[in-house]
């Protein structure tokens, strides 16, 4: 995988046939090698569309990327006046990824992703987007990297097909405007002006204008906000459809469902700092912590129970005895009570969920984090 | 790709993104027409207006030698001029507003181009409301036409140049659609005012006159009738406009925001 990309990074302007043919075949070629290995890996079997190559994946599943790093980002820092909006993020992002960023109102989630496009200049780190510098490449980078921002709307009476259009003028290598709208659900609307279409369509039109350049890496902030459940779902779709473009996503979310369903790997931000940075599954398990609720066929003392590996908490309550705590506490509890001959029954296990673990990470200082602004 | 290859593929490809864009923000203008009514329709009205006059009551207005058409005309076009200007801030402070710019400056086209679409639109309006004053007043109402060329057209650029920059100098400071709308009300009724819309300082005399002639649309408006009716262009004239010029181009860049 790592030549190849290395060769389209190196390829600059990108051409057309080359790249479009490259596109395809890293796409036929990753759906070979999902065929050949197992799917053991509960990823892959969340969304139809996964298309990762085993390495990368299991890479990415410890929570560090392989070398096909599209995005570096170290050390951010950027200040609004004396507030700091960012104070230390670093993540990176492998090729092909949904990558999302969480964290509450305010956390600097768009900050985050304002300077990786280049929109914000930090103040202090650095970043790195296909080996370029959003500030000193902004030209190269505008070409390589599609951006849906936050609360951005066009000219009331601009129509559908006349914006998508204009944007496809301004890219060395755009898609077809007719296709691109086609394959989004919006052709029928290409007459109607900006002011007249739904909350679902205009956001539809939004992924087509960060689409439209035919970008290898798209940032998507809020997409979904404000969209009924059923145009979210539809969306989501979209993203994946995305993905299996080839396209790398950034995502940046407040909704816990949309970033388990969708992202790879996540960084849940928090008052400018990275407070996790793993797979939704890994962040979930760790921070929300599982629970196991049990009747053992004799008791069992607290000690015991504290010497098994990931046990955090204990509670009982009549016969029952409920565990607290993190990975895959279900199997680890029953097979060490197994070990010393005690049975259990009425088991009830549940895994703690992505929400769990972003109120758990945010609580902390979720008194002070009013202050801190978004924009 | 050598970087003088890239260069010139650059340079072909922005001349098409502008072309492109021009088109779109011609039709924007067209289906928006607050400067296409303002501008064109209301000065080709006040001509008619004001040339019915000249020819009920022909000749010597104040003493000056000069018909109202005559002494009119210049006033009519800084009008145009003026509406033209005050409706840049309806569409660049709008899009500002609603996040446009900060939309397209997240593509390979920089924003400064969508500003200069849309002032490239409203100097052909300009251009076309122009056509119309002085064709329309010199082949229905007899206007003069023996003009100089040279310093009438100096006085018609500049009198172009320093009411946009009024324009663009709004659109820096506005900092939303609702304050550059009442904004520009105000600006547009006391820069009419100052033209001779309504009393021609060579009807006035005393300090207003002063006032009138040292104002951004007064000087304007003697520029055009100087340069027509006296021997030599107005220098005063022309100096204000090039200091009013480049001070509203000064704070309009100075603050000037894309988001």
């Amino acid at each position: 995988m790592l030549p190849r990309c290395r060769a389209e990074v190196g390829q600059w302007p990108p051409i057309v046939s080359t790249r479009e043919r490259e596109r395809e075949r890293r796409w036929t070629h990753e759906v070979n090698d999902q065929s050949n290995h197992s799917s053991s890996d509960d990823t892959r079997s969340r969304g139809t569309g996964r298309a990762h190559g085993g390495a990368a994946q299991s890479a990415r599943r410890a929570g560090t990327v392989n070398a096909a790093e599209v995005v570096t980002v170290q050390h951010l820092v950027k200040r609004y006046g004396r507030l700091r909006a960012v104070s230390d993020v670093s993540f990176s992002i492998g090729e092909g990824e949904i990558f999302g960023i969480i964290g509450p109102n305010g956390a600097g989630k768009t900050t985050c992703v304002e300077c990786i496009s280049g929109l914000r200049a930090p103040d202090a780190g650095s970043i790195s987007v296909y080996g370029l510098s959003p500030q000193k490449d902004r030209n190269k980078i505008r070409e390589l990297v599609g951006v849906q921002l936050q609360e951005s709307a066009l000219p009331p009476r601009l129509k559908v097909s006349e914006a998508v259009r204009l944007f496809a003028s301004f890219y060395l290598n755009p898609l077809d405007p007719d296709e691109l709208l086609e394959s989004l659900g919006i052709k029928q609307f290409e007459n109607s002006a900006f002011k007249s279409l739904s909350g679902g369509q205009k956001q539809r039109l939004s992924i087509a204008l960060a689409l439209v350049g035919n970008p290898k890496l798209a940032i998507l902030d809020e997409l979904t906000t404000g969209l009924d459940p059923e145009a979210r779902r539809e969306t989501w779709s979209l993203i994946e459809r995305m993905r299996d473009r080839g396209v790398t996503v950034i995502l940046v979310t407040h909704f816990m469902d949309e970033a388990e369903r969708l992202c790879d790997r996540l960084a849940l931000i928090n008052r400018g700092t990275v407070r996790a940075l793993d797979t939704p599954e890994a962040i979930a398990a760790t921070a929300g912590g599982s629970r196991l609720r049990f009747v053992p066929s004799q008791p069992v003392d607290d000690q015991t129970l504290r010497t098994i590996p990931g046990v955090r908490d204990i509670e009982r309550k009549q016969r029952y005895v409920t565990v607290t705590g993190t990975r895959d506490l279900a199997s680890s509890v029953i097979t060490a009570l197994a070990a010393i001959g005690v049975r259990v029954s009425d088991v009830e296990a549940r895994a703690g969920n992505l929400e769990d673990a972003f109120l758990k990470l945010t609580q902390d200082d979720a008194s002070t984090a009013e202050g801190a602004a978004e924009t | 790709m050598t970087d003088s290859r890239v260069e010139e593929s650059t340079n072909h490809r922005s001349g098409v993104r502008f072309a492109e864009l021009l088109k779109v923000q011609a039709r924007l203008a067209l289906r928006e027409p607050y400067g296409l009514l303002t501008g064109i329709a209301l000065p080709a009205v006040l001509l008619a207006v004001f040339g019915f006059i000249g020819r009920a009551v022909p000749g010597n207005v104040g003493g000056t030698g000069l018909t109202i058409i005559d002494l009119w005309i210049p006033t009519i076009l800084v009008l145009a001029f003026i509406f033209i200007a005050i409706s840049l801030p309806n569409t660049l402070v709008r899009d500002r507003e609603i996040g446009w710019l900060r939309r397209v400056s997240t593509t390979p086209l920089h924003p400064a181009m969508l500003l200069a679409a849309q002032l490239v639109i409203d100097l052909v309006l300009a251009a076309v409301a122009v056509l119309i004053v002085i064709g329309g007043g010199a082949l229905v109402f007899g206007a003069s036409l023996h003009v100089q060329v040279l310093p009438f057209g100096a006085s018609l650029l500049l009198a172009i140049a320093e009411i946009f920059a009024l324009g663009l100098m709004l659109v820096a400071l506005a900092t939303t659609q609702t304050v550059a709308s009442v904004v520009g009300g105000v600006v547009t009724f006391v820069l009419l005012f100052l033209s001779g819309l309504w009393v021609q300082p060579a009807q006035v005399g005393g300090p207003l006159q002063t006032i009138m002639y040292y104002s951004p649309s007064g000087a304007a408006a003697r520029a055009l009738l100087d340069a027509v009716f006296n021997g030599s262009p107005s220098y005063a004239a022309l100096l204000t406009m090039v200091v009013y010029t480049v001070l509203f181009g000064f704070i309009a860049i100075r603050y000037f925001r894309w988001e």
